[in-house]
C-alpha cells in the first residue's frame, strides 16, 4: 500500500536526518519517547546486559538528571555497584575522581553534557576517551547540549547519546538515543522488532519527522542562536549583578551553555519568589519539583557544595528562541525590586 | 486549598466577588509513597485543587511547608503523647503554619488577604462560630494572632454544610462538590496515629512500653502496652468486670499508669489551660463565659477565677466529662470567640490526679 510505504520512507528519513544531525549513520539511532526513556535504555539496557561479562559498577556524577539517577539507582538494585564522581565547586566533574573510579569493572559511565540547572559544561569527549580506555561504555545525556555544543559521533568516542524533542522546538514526546554500532544494550520493552527489537511498539512517525526537522532547524540556527542567548544572558546577568551585587551566578567560572542562569540571592527563598514572578508573566524555576509540584532544594547546587540557605534560594530562568531584549529588560527591572521586597520581609520577621 | 470542597467553594465565592484570586496548596508532609484514597492532603487533592484553580481560571501554586510543619505539628505532636497528653494538632497547623507560616508567603506575593474554608466568620475585626453550629470549625483557631483577623477572609463561614455543596454544583465545580468529609489528621497515613509515634519515638520509648492500667484507689487491674495508645474518656482497651462502665481517667507518665474510673470520676469542675491567646481585649478574673473543651462537646458555662499572664483557670457551673490535657479549651461570649488555651489539667475531679510539669 502506497500509505505504508509512505509512512515507511518518512521514518526511515527521520532517521537518517536525525543521523546526520549527531554524525551518526541511521542504524545508530533508536527513537525514544524522550530524554528520560533514552537514559533509561542506556544506563539499564547496558548494565543489563553486561553484568554476566563481571562488569558490575555503574560510574555516574551526582549533577545529573534525575532520569540517570534513578536508572542508576536500579542498576544498584539489581546489584550494580554505584559509584559517584567529585565536582568541583565550579559545577564541573573532577577528572581525578572519574579517573579513579572508572575501572576494569565498570560497565557503563554516564555523564551529562550540560547541566540543565546551572549550564555548565562538563569534558564529555575527554572523559569518553577515558572510559574508552577501561573498557567501560559511555553515555552522555545531551538533552540540554543539542544544538549548544558541537557533537560529532565520529569524531567523539561515546557510546550512547540522549536527546529528547521538546527541548529543540520538536514535539513532546519524541526524543532519540544513539548507540554506537556494534554495542550490545538490552531493550527496556519487549515484543515487536521495531528499531531492530531496541525498542518494541508502534513507531511514532509523525513525532520523528517532527524530532529530525527541529534538529535540523537548531543545528542551521546554532551558530547565531548561541551568540544572540550568550549577549542576552550577559545582560541579565549584568543587569541583575548592578543592582542586586550580592547575588550568586552558579557556575559563573566554568564554561557554560548560554541560555541557563542559576542565580541565588542571600535572605530570600525561591518559592516566594517564583511566584512572585509567575503572577508577573515571568517564567522561572527552582529547584526540583516533586509530583506535588512542589519545590525541595536542588540536588544539583548541594551536589557542588551550595550553601543550603543559598540553595534554597536558587532560581533558574532559562533563555529560548522566543527571549527577547524586552524580556531581559522585564526582569532586570522586577527581580531586583522582587528581591528588595522579599529581602525587606525577612528583616522585618 | 486542600482540594475539598469547602475550600475549594471559599475560591470560587470570592472569583465571583470579584477579588484577584490565588490558588495555593500546602505541602506538609511526604509519607513517600502516596495514599490514594485519603480524601485530604493526598497527591489527588493537590490535583483536584490545580483542577479547580483552572476551571476558576487563577493561578494555583504548591507551596512546601514541610520543614516548619513538621517542627512546629508533628514534632509537638509526637512530644505530646510521649508526655501523656492528647494533641491537637490542627490547632498549631492554623496558628503556626497557616495563619503564620503561609501567610508570609501571601505577603510575598503583595495578597492583602488570607482566605480558608473554614467555617468561621470574621465581623468587625472578631472571630465568630460559622453559621452552621455542627461544622463550626473555631476550636481549632483559637490560637491564631488577633492581628490576623483583619486580613481574614471566610467565605463558607455564613453557610451550612449542604448549602456549600449545593454551591460547589451550582458553580459547576463537580470534580470536589461531593467529596467526602477529612475527620482524620492530615498526616496520618491510615488512621492509626500510634504508627507515626512508633515511627518518631525510640522503641524503648516509656509511652509505648507496658506499664500498670490502675484504678483511682491505686489498685493495679491490668496491663497496657503504651500510655500513649489510651485518651481520657477512652473505654477500648480498658478492662471489663467492673460494676459500672470504667473510662481511662488520667495518664500518668511518672509510673507509666493508665488510670481508670467511673462515669462521675471523668467528670471535672474546673479547668486549668496554659499557652492562653486572646482574639478580643483580655477579660478579667470573675468574668462569666461559655466553654468548650472538647471539638463538638456541648458549650459549659463557667467563670475565670484565675489569670496569669500565660494561665487561665476556669470553674464549670456544672461538671464537664472527659477534660483532657493537650486538647483546646476555647472562650465564648454568644457566637464571639474570646479565645483559649491549651488544657493543663481538669480541676475538682473526684480523684486528684498530679498536675505535669510544663
Amino acid at each position: 500500500m502506497a500509505e505504508r510505504r509512505e509512512a515507511r520512507a518518512a521514518l526511515d528519513e527521520a532517521r537518517e536526518r536525525v543521523g546526520r544531525c549527531l554524525g551518526a549513520r541511521p542504524d545508530e539511532i533508536c527513537f525514544t519517547s524522550g530524554g528520560t526513556e533514552g537514559d533509561n535504555l542506556a544506563i539499564l539496557g547496558a548494565w543489563r546486559a553486561l553484568k554476566a561479562k563481571g562488569r558490575k559498577t555503574v560510574v555516574t556524577s551526582p549533577i545529573e538528571h534525575k532520569a540517570i539517577l534513578g536508572a542508576v539507582h536500579q542498576a544498584a538494585n539489581e546489584g550494580a555497584e554505584e559509584r559517584i564522581v567529585a565536582m568541583t565547586s565550579d559545577g564541573v566533574v573532577d577528572r581525578r575522581s572519574f579517573d579513579e573510579l572508572v575501572d576494569d569493572t565498570v560497565s557503563v559511565c554516564s555523564i551529562m553534557w550540560v547541566n540543565n540547572e546551572i549550564g555548565t559544561i562538563q569534558p564529555v569527549p575527554e572523559l569518553a576517551a577515558k572510559a574508552k580506555e577501561r573498557g567501560a561504555l559511555f553515555h552522555t545525556d545531551a538533552v540540554q547540549a543539542f544544538g549548544k555544543i558541537p557533537i560529532d559521533a565520529q569524531k567523539q568516542q561515546f557510546d550512547f547519546l540522549t536527546i529528547s524533542g521538546h527541548k529543540i522546538g520538536a514535539p513532546k514526546g519524541i526524543g532519540a538515543l544513539f548507540i554506537r554500532r556494534g554495542t550490545t544494550l538490552e531493550p527496556l520493552m519487549h515484543g515487536g522488532t521495531q528499531d531492530r527489537g531496541r525498542r518494541p511498539g508502534t513507531e511514532n512517525v509523525a513525532a520523528a519527522v517532527g524530532l529530525a526537522r527541529a534538529a535540523e532547524l537548531t543545528l542551521a540556527e546554532c551558530e547565531a542562536n548561541c551568540a544572540r542567548l550568550l549577549r542576552l544572558r550577559e545582560r541579565l546577568e549584568a543587569g541583575i549583578l548592578a543592582k542586586v551585587p550580592d547575588a550568586v551566578i552558579h557556575g559563573r567560572d566554568a564554561e557554560r551553555a548560554p541560555h541557563i542562569m542559576n542565580v541565588s540571592v542571600p535572605g530570600t527563598d525561591s518559592e516566594s519568589l517564583l511566584m512572585a514572578l509567575d503572577l508577573r508573566g515571568i517564567a522561572a524555576s527552582g529547584g526540583s519539583a516533586c509530583q506535588s509540584g512542589s519545590i525541595s532544594p536542588s540536588h544539583v547546587l548541594s551536589a557542588i557544595g551550595v550553601r543550603p540557605d543559598l540553595a534554597s534560594a536558587a532560581l533558574r530562568m532559562s533563555l529560548g528562541s522566543l527571549t527577547t531584549d524586552h524580556c531581559i529588560d522585564r526582569v532586570i527591572e522586577v527581580f531586583p525590586a522582587l528581591v528588595a521586597k522579599a529581602r525587606q520581609l525577612t528583616a522585618a520577621q | 486549598m486542600s482540594g475539598g470542597v469547602d475550600s475549594s467553594v471559599a475560591a470560587a465565592l470570592l472569583v465571583e466577588q470579584g477579588y484577584d484570586v490565588v490558588g495555593a496548596t500546602m505541602k506538609l508532609f511526604c509519607h513517600g509513597d502516596d495514599v490514594p484514597d485519603r480524601p485530604c492532603c493526598s497527591l489527588d487533592s493537590v490535583n483536584d485543587a490545580r483542577r479547580v484553580c483552572e476551571q476558576l481560571g487563577i493561578p494555583h501554586y504548591v507551596l512546601n511547608l514541610e520543614t516548619k510543619f513538621g517542627h512546629d505539628v508533628v514534632d509537638n505532636f509526637v512530644e505530646e503523647y510521649a508526655r501523656g497528653r492528647t494533641p491537637i494538632p490542627c490547632v498549631r497547623c492554623n496558628t503556626f503554619t497557616k495563619f503564620r507560616d503561609f501567610l508570609k508567603k501571601a505577603d510575598s506575593i503583595d495578597a492583602q488577604w488570607i482566605a480558608t474554608g473554614h467555617y468561621a466568620r470574621v465581623v468587625d475585626g472578631e472571630l465568630r462560630r460559622g453559621v452552621d453550629e455542627n461544622k463550626d470549625q473555631t476550636y481549632f483557631l483559637w490560637g491564631i494572632d488577633r492581628s490576623v483577623l483583619s486580613r481574614m477572609i471566610l467565605p463558607v463561614g455564613t453557610l451550612d454544610k449542604a448549602q456549600t455543596r449545593a454551591r460547589a454544583h451550582s458553580m459547576g465545580l463537580e470534580v470536589i462538590a461531593e467529596k467526602p468529609e477529612s475527620q482524620e489528621i492530615c498526616f496520618v497515613p491510615d488512621g492509626d496515629y500510634t504508627r507515626i509515634l512508633e515511627q518518631r519515638l525510640p522503641s524503648d520509648a516509656p509511652a509505648l512500653s507496658r506499664g500498670p492500667i490502675v484504678t483511682s484507689s491505686g489498685k493495679i487491674v491490668g496491663e497496657h502496652n503504651g500510655f500513649a495508645r489510651y485518651t481520657i474518656g477512652q473505654r477500648r482497651g480498658v478492662p471489663g468486670g467492673f460494676p459500672h462502665p470504667m473510662y481511662v481517667i488520667g495518664i500518668r507518665p511518672t509510673d507509666r499508669a493508665v488510670v481508670i474510673g467511673t462515669r462521675d470520676e471523668l467528670m471535672g469542675s474546673g479547668v486549668v489551660a496554659r499557652e492562653v491567646n486572646w482574639l478580643t481585649a483580655t477579660p478579667s478574673v470573675g468574668h462569666r463565659v461559655s466553654v468548650r473543651v472538647r471539638h463538638r462537646a456541648p458549650l459549659a458555662s463557667a467563670e475565670i477565677v484565675r489569670l496569669d499572664s500565660d494561665e487561665i483557670e476556669l470553674a464549670l457551673d456544672e461538671p464537664v466529662s472527659a477534660i483532657t490535657p493537650g486538647q483546646s479549651m476555647v472562650l465564648y461570649d454568644g457566637d464571639r470567640v474570646l479565645g483559649g488555651g491549651f488544657i493543663e489539667a481538669s480541676r475538682g475531679q473526684r480523684v486528684a490526679l498530679p498536675v505535669l510539669a510544663a
